[in-house]
């Protein structure tokens, strides 16, 4: 006989033993999945694993797997927020493309200036951008008592054709371009890579600063430990001096915040211009939910879970370019690792006991 | 002018179906106390799933054969091949919510956790299978027409014709499921189990009802009902053809959907068609103002997510009318008491 019975006593290793399990099945699961879709599945294996030594220029694939890794994290982590207090923004994608449009419009409010000084002003348009647009959930939320989830999601196609219509109207650039895009921003405001030709930009650190400033106010302040109660306990976090209003209101301001500004460092880095939102938005702004989770929304975990899946992510894409194998793959492990992850939380409330220790412990409950 | 609002009534039938199909499915799935908000992954997946089913089980006839490869060929599709990809699409749309209510119901895992991650793994998914699913590249894939249920001359009858003999089997479907799931809720005794695991589990299980295997069953249900929606989409609405991510957001219009009905069967039917004509009229609407300013044009575009977002808000305001028909165990996990 198996039973669960709930712990009385938290610690690291109920907390780390879950995870560990999860990985275990999803190294299990990808391997099963590469012997079906692979001829030479070992070899195949081997190229993911190591991909980066693989390549010719290492450097270049840490920079793919470093510039995703920092988009991912950079909104998972804000979402994170508002998940632990059950507040949920799933519109980060919009929140992103928002970002994005207010950066541009920043840089034609200011009279295209030509300076790098005028970056931290674009990006502070862009973190702008991205709270004005999670706003709107979060007030219908306290107003008039709406579903925030399905607001903020709707949101996200609304956000993509306003950004369809800037770059058809009156942004729109050159007009013999295959797609809607408006100008390129001046060449001085476009992030330059730290190491020459790989995608590991100045961008990347932009977004770690962001990350490690929300994680120590997570981690070590008072107030991100209230947010941090208000996940099991909303009873607690009110005697904290937290009204459930403020909850909303914070958790959609810091997650709109960090999307916005995921979105005006990739307008500023990746593109350098405004694309119509079929090419621009690619899901980050989705994955990163799925980030939130798989990191057990714990800023150490999602920044760690956001290098895995995007390690995964890079990978497959360079094993299907060398060997043609599908990659696929890499979203059928993503699906797994989250599954494993969330079918073994429980862990960490539960303990597993069988056969007549379970009836011992039974007899001590009651 | 009655030809255009014919037209109009007839166009709102074919994008209210999806609606009302998966939005029925996940009605019985709340009513159990589940919020499964992957309704979305799962019409993508029993979508896509359906999709490649009817392109295997097509008549294809080689039209032009060179040394033993097919240049072109015609391709048919008959009634009994078209319910075989839809039975697909159900089996497929369940499964995947099978996941979903082992994660949810036997392992414990959050609600929205799990059904978020249904919904963004299943459009990532769907997209590299489609894309490349063993050596076809779906989005080129070519699939007949699906005839309609009536004879073709029979369109032609006035007003009769385009809206009930030219329509697809999934149409009267719905209708037929909408008053199936409302007797089966309101006056079955398996639809009072259901309610009663819906409104306190703890009783139910108290009780002798095996709350987690009447809410397996409400969640693969919801799952078969999400895969017909998806299914219907891509090879009834417009002509089979599957893109990525083609249902933009009418799973969420679907979750929407029931909130805006307060869990009734029958606001559900209205809502839909409130959806489906306001999704009807924006092309229409385009093609007669064609001079109409971009602004107005894109505003049309995101017409569909912004009438949602005003209905929510206006149904919200009265919290009496939720609370006295949602389910009051709805989204909480069950563990059962020792």
């Amino acid at each position: 006989m198996i039973r669960l019975v709930p712990r009385t006593q938290f610690g690291f290793w109920p907390t780390v033993f879950p995870l560990l399990i999860a990985l275990v099945l999803t190294i299990v699961v990808g391997f099963v999945v590469m012997l079906a879709m692979s001829e030479k599945p070992l070899s195949d294996i081997w190229t993911l694993l190591t991909f980066p030594w693989q390549a010719r220029t290492a450097s270049v694939q840490w920079g793919f797997v470093l510039q995703k890794t920092s988009y991912l994290a950079v909104i998972a982590v804000g979402l994170s927020i508002g998940f632990r207090a059950n507040v949920w923004n799933i519109g980060a994608e919009g929140q992103f493309a928002f970002g994005s449009i207010a950066a541009f419009a920043g840089y034609l409010i200011c009279g295209m200036p030509d300076t790098v000084w005028f970056l931290p002003v674009m990006l502070a348009f862009g973190v702008l951008g991205g709270v004005l647009w999670a706003l709107i959930p979060a007030a219908l939320r306290v107003i008039a008592n709406t579903n925030e989830l399905l607001v903020s999601l709707m949101l996200v196609y609304v956000a993509a054709n306003v950004l369809n219509y800037v770059t058809t109207g009156p942004w729109k650039g050159d007009p013999k371009a295959g797609q809607a895009e408006s100008d390129p921003i001046h060449h001085s405001l476009q992030i330059v890579s730290i190491i020459e030709r790989t995608d590991f930009h100045w961008g990347v650190v932009i977004s770690g600063g962001a990350i490690l400033v929300l994680a120590f106010i997570v981690l070590f302040t008072i107030f991100g430990y209230s947010l941090r109660v208000a996940q099991n306990t909303p009873r607690a976090q009110r005697f904290a001096g937290f009204s459930p209003n403020m909850t909303i209101w914070l958790s959609f301001i810091i997650s709109g915040a960090m999307a916005g500004l995921g979105g005006a460092v990739y307008l500023s880095a990746e593109t350098g211009k405004l694309i119509q939102s079929e090419n621009y938005l690619n899901g980050l702004g989705f994955t990163a939910i799925v980030i939130a989770f798989l990191g057990r929304l714990h800023p150490i975990g999602i920044v760690a879970a956001a290098f895995l899946i995007s390690y995964v992510n890079v990978g497959a894409t360079y094993v299907q370019s060398a060997s043609g194998v599908d990659d696929a793959v890499a979203d059928l492990v993503q699906v797994t690792a989250l599954f494993a992850v969330l079918g073994t939380a429980f862990l960490a409330r539960y303990r597993v006991v069988f056969g007549t220790q379970a009836l011992l412990s039974e007899r001590t409950a009651s | 002018m009655s030809e255009l609002i014919i037209q109009i009534l007839a166009a709102s039938m074919l994008l209210a179906t999806p609606l009302l199909l998966a939005a029925i499915g996940e009605l019985v799935v709340e009513k159990s106390g589940v919020i499964n908000l992957g309704v979305e992954g799962m019409m993508l997946i029993g979508g896509l799933a359906g999709f490649i089913a009817l392109y295997q089980l097509q008549t294809s006839i080689c039209t032009l054969e060179l040394d033993g490869v097919c240049f072109a060929s015609d391709t048919s599709v008959n009634q009994l091949q078209y319910l075989g990809a839809l039975v697909v699409a159900a089996v497929v749309g369940a499964a995947a919510a099978a996941v979903f209510g082992f994660l949810t119901q036997h392992f414990r895992a959050n609600h929205i956790a799990a059904g978020l991650g249904l919904t963004v793994l299943g459009a990532g998914l769907s997209n590299s299978l489609g894309g490349n699913f063993f050596g076809v590249d779906y989005t080129a894939a070519i699939v007949a027409k699906v005839p309609a249920l009536f004879p073709e001359s029979w369109g032609d009858v006035p007003v009769l014709g385009p809206l009930l003999f030219a329509q697809n089997l999934l149409v009267p479907f719905s209708f037929v499921m909408l008053v199936a799931v409302w007797y089966f809720l309101s006056q079955t005794r398996a639809g009072l189990v259901v309610r009663a695991v819906g409104e306190n589990h703890h009783s139910a299980y108290a009780l002798g009802y095996p709350v987690i295997l009447v809410r397996m069953l409400t969640i693969m249900f919801g799952g078969a009902m999400a895969g017909l929606a998806g299914a219907f989409i891509v090879i009834a609405q417009i002509a089979p053809k599957w893109t990525e991510g083609i249902t933009v957001g009418k799973g969420w219009l679907a979750l929407a959907l029931i909130l805006f009905a307060t869990w009734r069967p029958g606001r559900v039917l209205l809502g839909a068609y409130i959806f489906g004509i306001v999704l009807a009229l924006e092309p229409r609407l385009k093609a007669i103002f064609s001079n109409m300013s971009l602004e107005l044009s894109y505003f049309l575009t995101a017409l569909p997510y912004i009438v949602p977002v005003v209905v929510l808000v206006l149904i919200s305001r009265n919290p009496v009318m939720i609370r006295r028909n949602a389910p009051a165990s709805l989204g909480q996990a069950f563990e059962p008491r020792s």
